[in-house]
């Protein structure tokens, strides 16, 4: 291909000749060119201090850099738990036939559309997801990957204009909040915004629109709140663009004019709880005092989701006004560093990262350190394929965590720092940049912050698609422009970190709590929560749950008392079987131990651990064999490759799970899969290879009957393929929609007759099942 | 001047400067820990995990290379736990550890003759070396190249191809032509020990040589009139003519051994022997466990009974066993017999692999003699010998993986799946190295090397996790990226996955 070489010039110009430099340097090109050119890795090569042996070793070691060409769109179909357990993988199976992809290639034959798996994209409550380019599809089914394909490019089409006018905040007769979280965004928030936009402008309606972070309501995006200045706050939920006229004459047309409209939103609401497929887009409207939201949000306790839905993420006056960087204020004006860390520290609170070392004892460390020059890292490689506290925090609140940093690094006498930000969460990397532009403009990010002599300057920094770089040593590893090969500790971070200085790492989550614990006092912050585990933690609550969204809870609350009071129990009458906590280094807590409250000491009992928080909810079609291979595909496709025990470890356990949930298991199968698990926790370098057998190990514990039965060829809840064949019962009506709608023509088409299965044609897509009024369909 | 601290290894307090590792003061204590990643002069990697050690406070496992020493520190180097660990990783890295260490014909040879090695000899024309490398497991090569049934070109890879190379035949040719100057090797005289072998036949007379050849003085006792024993039966006189026989016990015999005809030994005869002789070699027929129970007064003798066998070839094997037993008896060393060594496996070739391995060999169709009693002439040895695919490894002899297979007795089938394995490529530089990527282990010694020299295309990893692969960058040559490295990048490597391309001959 041409290149041209001005364009890797402005790249080298912009952002340096230095080793470090790769990552960014390898974004902006594939940025230029949707991929990595080799003429152009050699052409860096030569004019820049980067090396051929980095360029293609970093280059190849993060997922998100492509050596071959992409086709014009990118579909990511996210195989996150949330997002398997709803048949991910069903999904994935239906776009390859749908664009008629063979073997290894992913891109179609026009060279249109190139096909992904993203390991979460952070929208667990609307799973299955798919994303192309960069609108995202919710509640998916395998028959609908032709609808979905379809309406993307007729939305393509038609390029829609969005109005952009400020309402005049003068005459307000109410507020319309407009939920900008990813959530609500990938559900279509940004059309809803612009038909609210719409609607107002023309009617020249004297009310303010407003656009506010995540409420943790992800399960009924997209969300518009209406606050008349008279009457009752209205919650609207799943809303269309096509209702938002309606709603906004619901409440601010001129009486006379209130329409029948209202009332037939209204009566849909019992519909809400319906975890519906997508078929087009079904969305409706709840009120926001319906019993079982005030439940959702009942019994959580907000110290990082602080105003939550009240605060647009972006403006400053407004964070300031709900006692934003008062805390600062607070640190820099009355507090020595001493009194900060001993505040911190006597506050109890431990890192929220997953480890859960004493943040206050972390932060003492990093203050003694010697050192001419040290860093501060915020952890923001949020990569559990079932969490997105991380990315909401950061959508929702960026200067919450941004005040917390600039705390520590006060405390801890650290002038720079770093965010760390996963690439996959564009809209919080978006949003972060700005929100540190904003503050640097305002003087609270740069020299001699508030006057105080403090400096500090904060970089943002893009990861570029590992899981491994969640992982201190590792994420250190790329800022400094390598491979994300972790290193063993000690030494720590707080010792020698990054670039071989003392640097602290503190997760999103840890800084988010820090302005609460400064400003309201250590004490109010340890009251709340466990003996060992103080405050509160907050999880993202995603699955076979009613309602999942990101909750923030006190420690030592009872996971029956999230899945069931806060989420709303399992749906469909479903029976709930098990929780699985802390993603890939955590693992599956049965119901009968649901009571036990959560802290980090307890988790660790049971078997899983406080991870990052991802939280997934399973029932009992779930398959516990399943979820284990589910995780140990995710951790072996992560492992960095740099050990032994993690390298070929996970993937000999892999072995052993593939052989299991395809029937082939063999005796002595268990015990072998036992003693791997075991060496690869005791031997592995790092975190991520020495978690990775905790879901097989958890699942192991408390449903050895499972494995026992798949290792006799049996998978009880049928959810393993291979294990499995569908047939079509005598409740068959023969009404044809399976033989319309399966992909291989393996049901024939007979009308009003009971329909059979070819089953060595059938491919176990589901879709018949699905589609069947009459439930008809048996796996067995 | 830096700070002394202080540790325990093994029970045993040593004083190092701060910033050592815990391997740097194992090693300098004198203790032995297995590493395959850590290379001198190389910043750590820490990734094979041979090195583990233990702390014995809080019993966890630890990778000594990369560990720097802290004061107070309890180290354990060696117990159960940590020798099953270090098992545990070998077994990992055999289960993607694609190559055969010995050839499969080596391997299913009973006398363990190194054949790659006499075909690529016999290949060049070197007779007389080719010879001796048999010479060094089969003391009959004209003999057995005649009747053998050949198991080791049942097992030839070059058969997946096409068909086995004809390797009896190559050995009978080793043997009929490459003799002649070498029949009158006697062996330096030494009065003691005096060893009997009773029986001539084949087990008895590789024994009698293998141990005559190692300086101990052996008379054989037969029975007959004539040695040789069963090698003399009827059925064989048409594919083994008697002048070919006699011809290779003459060469045995001119090592220096002493004979008696017509001696009937039984066990009586046997006990009798005991006074005169420290070892006793029983290759008749006499029943095993008839020797093997009778009681001998001077308990410093030993009987040395050989199963009969039904092929020559394991006679031999067995002679050459016994042979083995014999010397460690007399050295006082635990008697176990010929050595046998950790071999890495990995069963057929994929027919993508055909053209990998034809890259060491030749395209022709397997030669036969004009004349089958005739053998080969000597331009078809040269064409046949180098139909062989040299399966064998260049590191047999230094590859840490395999000395490490051995010490901790690893299994590479616990974890190999034939039908998952990654295929095998040669990337074959003359004079350069010969990379065999199949076989790395990613310790990235060389990627660690080539960056140090900084060489412009040095080695460097691709991809991540299991699938990680080891490359120059960019597609460029070996020869390119290993500029200044070559010789260093070859030695340094710890398996057979980087060798310098001259076999050893």
């Amino acid at each position: 291909m041409e290149l041209n070489l001005r364009d890797l010039d402005h790249i080298i110009a912009d952002l340096g000749k230095g080793t470090e430099q790769v990552i960014p340097i390898l974004q902006a090109i594939q940025l230029k060119y949707n991929f990595l050119p080799e003429e152009a890795l050699r052409y860096i090569c030569d004019n820049t201090n980067i090396t051929a042996e980095q360029i293609t070793g970093v280059g190849s070691f993060y997922s998100q850099f492509r050596m071959e060409p992409a086709g014009e769109h990118i579909i990511k179909v996210c195989v996150g738990t949330a997002c398997h357990v709803k048949g991910a993988g069903l999904i994935h199976d239906a776009i390859i036939r749908e664009l008629n992809l063979e073997g290894a290639r992913l891109t179609d034959e026009r060279g249109m559309y190139t096909l992904e798996k993203v390991s979460c994209l952070g929208c667990c409550t609307i799973a299955p997801v798919v994303q192309i380019d960069q609108v995202t599809y919710g509640h998916v089914a395998p028959d609908q990957v032709g609808k979905v394909i379809k309406d993307f490019e007729e939305n393509k089409k038609s390029d829609k204009k969005g109005l952009f006018r400020k309402a005049d905040g003068s005459e307000i007769a109410g507020e319309i909040r407009i939920g900008l979280g990813s959530c609500c965004v990938a559900s279509g928030s940004d059309e809803i915004r612009d038909a609210v936009q719409d609607v107002v402008d023309t009617k020249h309606l004297p009310v303010k629109l407003k656009h506010v972070g995540c409420v943790g309501m992800c399960h009924q995006v997209p969300l518009v709140e209406v606050i008349p200045v008279n009457g009752d706050v209205t919650l609207y939920a799943k809303v269309k663009p096509e209702d938002v006229s309606k709603i906004v004459n619901r409440h601010f047309a001129p009486p006379g004019l209130l329409n029948r409209w209202g009332d037939k939103l209204m009566n849909l609401a019992g519909w809400i709880q319906d975890d519906s497929n997508w078929d087009g887009i079904d969305r409706y409207s709840i009120d926001y005092r319906d019993k079982p939201v005030s439940a959702f949000l009942g019994k959580q306790v907000p110290i990082a989701t602080e105003h939550r839905g009240v605060i647009n993420p972006l403006d400053l006056a407004e964070y300031k006004s709900k006692s934003g960087f008062l805390a600062l204020k607070k640190a820099l004006k009355e507090m020595t560093p001493e009194e900060v860390i001993n505040e911190v520290r006597n506050s109890g609170t431990r890192g929220r990262g997953g480890a859960g070392f004493s943040t206050g004892t972390k932060w003492e460390l990093a203050a003694r350190a010697e050192g001419e020059i040290k860093y501060l890292i915020c952890n923001g490689d949020e990569g559990d394929p079932g969490a997105f506290m991380d990315r909401m925090l950061m959508e929702s609140y960026p200067y919450r965590m941004l005040e917390g940093i600039l705390i520590a690094a006060y405390a801890t006498g650290i002038h720079q720092g770093y965010v760390y930000l996963r690439a996959e969460y564009p809209l919080a990397v978006t949003r972060i940049k700005k929100a540190v532009e904003i503050l640097k403009e305002e003087g609270l990010i740069g020299d001699n912050i508030l006057d105080s002599g403090f400096s500090f300057d904060l970089r943002i920094y893009e990861g570029a698609g590992a899981f491994v770089c969640g992982e201190e040593t590792a994420l250190m590893a790329s800022i400094e422009g390598k491979r994300g090969f972790p290193k063993a500790r000690p030494p720590y971070p707080v010792e020698k970190g990054l670039f071989g200085n003392p640097t602290l790492v503190n997760n999103v989550e840890t800084f988010s709590v820090i302005p609460f614990i400064i400003r309201s006092g250590a004490d109010r912050f340890n009251s709340i929560g466990t003996e060992t585990s103080k405050g509160t933690k907050v999880f993202a609550l995603a699955g076979k749950v009613a309602r999942g969204g990101l909750i923030e809870v006190p420690m030592g609350i009872s996971i029956r008392e999230i899945v069931e009071e806060i989420g709303g129990g399992v749906p469909g009458g479903k029976k709930f079987k098990a929780v699985q906590i802390g993603g890939p280094s955590g693992g599956c807590i049965p119901a009968e131990l649901a009571d036990a409250p959560i802290d980090f000491e307890s988790l660790k009992e049971l078997g899983a651990m406080m991870g990052s928080g991802g939280m997934v909810v399973l029932d009992e079609d779930d398959c516990m064999v399943d979820i284990a291979h589910y995780f140990l595909s995710f951790t072996q496709n992560e492992s960095c490759g740099k050990c032994t025990f993690c390298r070929v470890g996970t993937k000999r356990m892999l072995d052993i799970l593939d052989r299991l949930t395809s029937g082939k298991a063999k005796k002595g199968d268990l015990e072998e899969l036992e003693n791997l698990a075991d060496w690869t926790k005791k031997g592995s370098l790092c975190g991520l290879g020495k978690s990775a057998p905790n879901p097989i190990l958890s699942t192991l514990r408390y449903f050895r009957e499972e494995y026992e039965a798949h290792l006799n060829g049996n998978c009880p809840t049928g959810k393993c393929a291979e294990l499995i064949e569908y047939h079509i019962t005598d409740d068959c009506i023969g009404c044809t929609l399976c033989a319309q709608k399966c992909p291989v023509n393996a049901i024939p088409f007979d009308p009003h007759n009971k329909h059979i299965i070819n089953t060595d044609l059938c491919i176990k897509c589901d879709t018949c099942r699905i589609v069947c009024p009459e439930e008809a369909i048996i796996k067995r | 001047m830096k700070k002394v601290i202080s540790i325990i290894i093994d029970h045993k307090e040593i004083q190092l400067e701060a910033g050592e590792t815990v391997l740097q003061a194992a090693l300098r204590m004198g203790k032995e820990i297995p590493t395959m990643c850590y290379y001198e002069g190389l910043e750590t990697h820490t990734s094979c995990m041979m090195c583990m050690v233990k702390d014995a406070k809080t019993g966890t496992l630890f990778a000594s290379c990369s560990k720097p020493a802290e004061e107070g520190m309890d180290i354990i180097t060696k117990d159960e736990e940590i020798i099953e660990a270090r098992k545990t990783a070998l077994e990992l890295l055999l289960s993607d550890h694609v190559g055969d260490c010995e050839a499969p014909c080596q391997l299913s040879c009973p006398a363990h003759m190194n054949i790659p090695r006499m075909n690529r000899l016999l290949a060049e024309g070197k007779t007389q070396e080719a010879y001796e490398v048999v010479m060094q497991d089969i003391p009959l090569p004209s003999v057995l190249g005649r009747i053998c049934p050949a198991p080791c070109e049942k097992a030839c890879k070059r058969k997946e191809i096409d068909t086995a190379v004809s390797i009896c035949l190559l050995k009978r040719y080793a043997g009929d032509f490459g003799k002649i100057e070498s029949q009158n090797h006697r062996v330096a005289e030494s009065p003691i020990p005096q060893i009997a072998i009773i029986g001539s036949g084949p087990a008895g007379l590789t024994a009698a040589y293998y141990l005559r050849k190692r300086g101990y003085q052996v008379k054989i006792f037969e029975k007959e009139v004539r040695l040789g024993g069963e090698l003399r039966h009827p059925d064989l006189h048409e594919k083994l003519p008697a002048e070919v026989l006699d011809r290779e016990i003459d060469v045995i015999l001119n090592t220096g051994i002493q004979v008696q005809f017509g001696v009937d030994a039984d066990l009586a005869f046997i006990e009798g022997l005991q006074d005169e002789f420290a070892a006793v070699v029983v290759a008749t027929s006499v029943p095993k466990f008839e020797v093997r129970s009778s009681k001998f007064k001077n308990q410093d003798i030993r009987v040395f009974p050989i199963q009969s066998a039904k092929l020559a070839i394991q006679a031999v094997a067995r002679g050459k066993n016994a042979a083995f037993e014999v010397d460690q008896f007399l050295k006082g060393e635990n008697v176990t017999g010929e050595p046998k060594r950790f071999n890495s496996r990995f069963g057929k070739l994929l027919e993508p692999e055909f053209a990998e391995y034809l890259k060491e060999s030749n395209d022709l169709d397997r030669l036969e003699p004009e004349v089958l009693a005739n053998g080969f002439s000597s331009d078809q040895v040269k064409a046949e010998a180098a139909r062989c695919l040299h399966c064998d490894c260049r590191k047999l002899d230094n590859c840490k993986l395999r000395d490490y297979s051995d010490e901790y007795a690893a299994s590479q089938r616990r974890y190999f799946s034939i039908h998952d394995r990654q295929l095998v490529t040669k990337n074959i530089q003359q004079d350069v190295v010969i990379y065999e990527p199949a076989k790395c282990i990613k310790c990235g010694i060389c990627v660690r090397i080539t960056s140090k020299y900084k060489e412009k295309y040095g080695f460097t990893f691709i991809g991540r996790g299991f699938d990680v692969q080891i490359q120059i960058p960019f597609g460029e040559s070996i020869a390119k990226g290993l500029q200044k490295t070559a010789k260093e990048v070859a030695k340094a490597c710890p398996t057979g996955a980087i060798s310098d391309p001259t076999r050893i001959k």
